[in-house]
């Protein structure tokens, strides 16, 4: 079964590739978002799932990347690539300050710690003027969408193959070190607040880039998107319901919730949300290490798995 | 005299945001689950509240206690059917489940109540009677009250009492406690109950003093949640004045910086605490 996934990935890769060519512009504009928010997942898989600190402010990238972007096409008027690098540059520079003082803290102080930066840099950027406040800003307009797709499949794919590196590498595994025990990690030669200032800077600038073509692609930049906090829970469920600390997981995870929940909001536009809620905690309590650890069970996997998930966590 | 008055408005709203994290602070202490759905807790008993004032026409202060053994018994039923099944689960996966939660909870309240702005209004309102020249507002002074005596009889139940001397055991050491004779999974689910009833409390008082609608709970749980760090989890008078902190903090933000950092200065507040006392938010009740 192992053996199969990664070539299994490529060809899939591939021909997604082709998408555009046959299929309708709802459809793409579907999966652009779906490509988006996996990247996303994917990013935050680094830090989060394999070095098991749960970053709530990964959305800051994203609103960095976002505005890098944003200000350098619509304020000074220069090329997408350029805008995109000011955001890249952005974002890893608000990581290294943001970590070096947040990552000496542990566990679930961290994740509190992150909570806020968000908010932070809400209030900031709609009292900028660069940014031109909390009016927004409006990029210039490009129709092509088969080109954001394949940018972001691009990105996906990228993104991917880094986290695939992490997982073999030594580096991935001094993170892995960390998540099961961060003394003992130190103790071995693990520098620490090194490997995670760099999960988190890596994370930042796939973040950061997925924010600058989604601003060019929507065109429109202001701080309420930009700085959403609920951008971040999303990346936060889709890695954890795919798999966090896996290669594929996040990503299989984000097309499926994002599947599910277009096909909620298109079939009851009314309680979408509330069964997507549903959705959530049933896989916590039926699946609580992710979709990864089920499909990876193969033909092995019987209702027992399920109940024996239950009895493992329950009083 | 302006930062008198701002200095007595924020400790009268620091109060009622003290009660806010009270409930979280309790089921954070002892079951060891940071409660995401808290904020959307509260906002339930708000609207419990509220439709009690206007359909059946109770005194809010009087529907206050209906409301939180209303709330009392929904916060025991979901412990006990649901986040029993998970609690010995990662951290990770008990915040899913709870934000989970808290997604159903505020959607559905948008199914019921629809999503119009909702203020509990009786007729004493907008009273206030001058204090040496500050101006009280009744309500707020009443909520300010409330907090105080539900964190007062939170103190009692837990330090007095049987009961509350099994959820501080099971939260220094389940195992020990089972073996004491403590049934963990009825005693889980009336710690959450009342967690869940002081959010009810809490939600109502809300209701009088500001705007219901079913979204509001994210931002109210963010905020229990930095107060209860700030505060600590191990005694109900030091959330309070957590809150009170918060609630100073926020005034002062709002006069001299601007409404819109009111929300940074609390989380920027975390921080510092967080950075220079790590230890100040240790796990004990």
């Amino acid at each position: 079964m192992k053996r199969f996934i990664l070539p299994a990935a490529i060809v899939i890769a591939v021909f997604m590739a082709f998408i555009p060519g046959f299929a309708s512009d709802t459809m793409i504009q579907f999966w652009i978002n779906a490509l988006l928010l996996a990247t996303l997942a994917q990013a935050w898989n680094i830090l989060g799932g394999f070095g098991g600190y749960v970053s709530f402010g990964n959305s800051v990238f994203y609103g960095l990347g976002t505005y890098g972007t944003g200000i350098a096409m619509a304020t000074y008027h220069l090329p997408f690539g350029v805008g995109l690098a000011i955001g890249v540059v952005l974002a890893v520079i608000g990581a290294a300050v943001v970590g070096l003082p947040i990552l000496r803290l542990r566990g679930p102080y961290f994740a509190i710690a992150t909570l806020g930066l968000n908010g932070a840099m809400l209030a900031i950027f709609s009292n900028l003027s660069i940014a031109n406040k909390n009016i927004g800003l409006v990029l210039p307009l490009t129709r092509n969408d088969t080109m954001f797709y394949e940018l972001s499949l691009g990105l996906l794919v990228l993104c991917t193959a880094t986290v695939w590196w992490v997982s073999r590498s030594r580096y991935g595994m001094g993170l892995i070190a960390i998540r099961e025990d961060e003394d003992a990690a130190g103790t071995m030669g693990v520098n620490a607040t090194l490997y995670k200032v760099t999960a988190l800077i890596l994370a930042s600038v796939f973040t950061a880039v997925a924010g600058g073509i989604h601003a060019y692609w929507f065109t429109f930049v202001d701080p309420a998107s930009a700085f959403d906090s609920t951008l971040n829970v999303r990346m936060v469920i889709m890695c954890v319901f795919g798999g966090p600390g896996t290669v594929f997981g996040p990503v299989v995870g984000s097309f499926v919730l994002s599947a599910v929940y277009e096909i909620l909001a298109a079939q009851i536009s009314t309680a979408a949300a509330l069964l997507f809620g549903l959705v959530i905690v049933l896989a916590v309590i039926f699946m609580p290490r992710g979709l990864a650890d089920v499909v990876g069970r193969g033909r092995a996997l019987s209702w027992r798995y399920f109940v024996r998930n239950i009895t493992e966590n329950r009083l | 005299m302006v930062l008198a008055q701002i200095l007595l408005n924020g400790v009268l709203l620091g109060g009622l945001y003290g009660l806010m994290a009270l409930g979280m602070a309790l089921v954070w202490g002892v079951l060891n689950i940071v409660n995401l759905s808290h904020g959307a807790l509260i906002m339930l008993g708000g609207y419990v509240t509220y439709y009690l004032f206007t359909l059946a026409g109770i005194d809010p202060f009087v529907a206050l206690p209906i409301a939180m053994v209303i709330m009392f018994c929904f916060g025991f039923a979901l412990q006990w059917g649901v986040l029993n099944l998970i609690v010995r689960s990662k951290m990770l996966n008990t915040l899913l489940i709870t934000f989970g939660l808290q997604v159903v909870l505020t959607f559905t309240a948008q199914l019921l109540f629809t999503a119009d702005f909702r203020t509990i209004n009786p007729t004493y309102a907008g009273n206030n009677f001058p204090v040496g020249g500050l101006t009280v507002s009744v309500v707020r002074l009443a909520a300010f009250l409330v907090a105080i005596a539900l964190a007062s009889i939170l103190w009692f139940v837990l330090n007095r009492l049987p009961l509350g001397r099994a959820i501080r055991a099971t939260a220094q050491n389940l195992t020990a406690a089972r073996l004491y004779g403590v049934n963990p999974r009825v005693l889980y689910a009336v710690t959450f109950g009342i967690g869940t009833a002081l959010a009810g409390a809490a939600g109502g008082l809300y209701g009088m003093i500001s705007n219901l609608t079913p979204y509001i709970g994210a931002s109210l749980t963010a905020k229990s949640f930095v107060i209860a760090i700030i505060g600590g989890l191990s005694n109900p008078f030091y959330v309070i004045f957590g809150g009170i902190f918060v609630g100073i903090a926020e005034s002062l933000t709002a006069l001299y910086i601007g409404p819109t950092y009111t929300d940074v200065i609390s989380f920027g507040l975390l921080v510092v605490v967080l950075v220079v006392r790590p230890s100040r938010a240790v796990r004990a009740a």
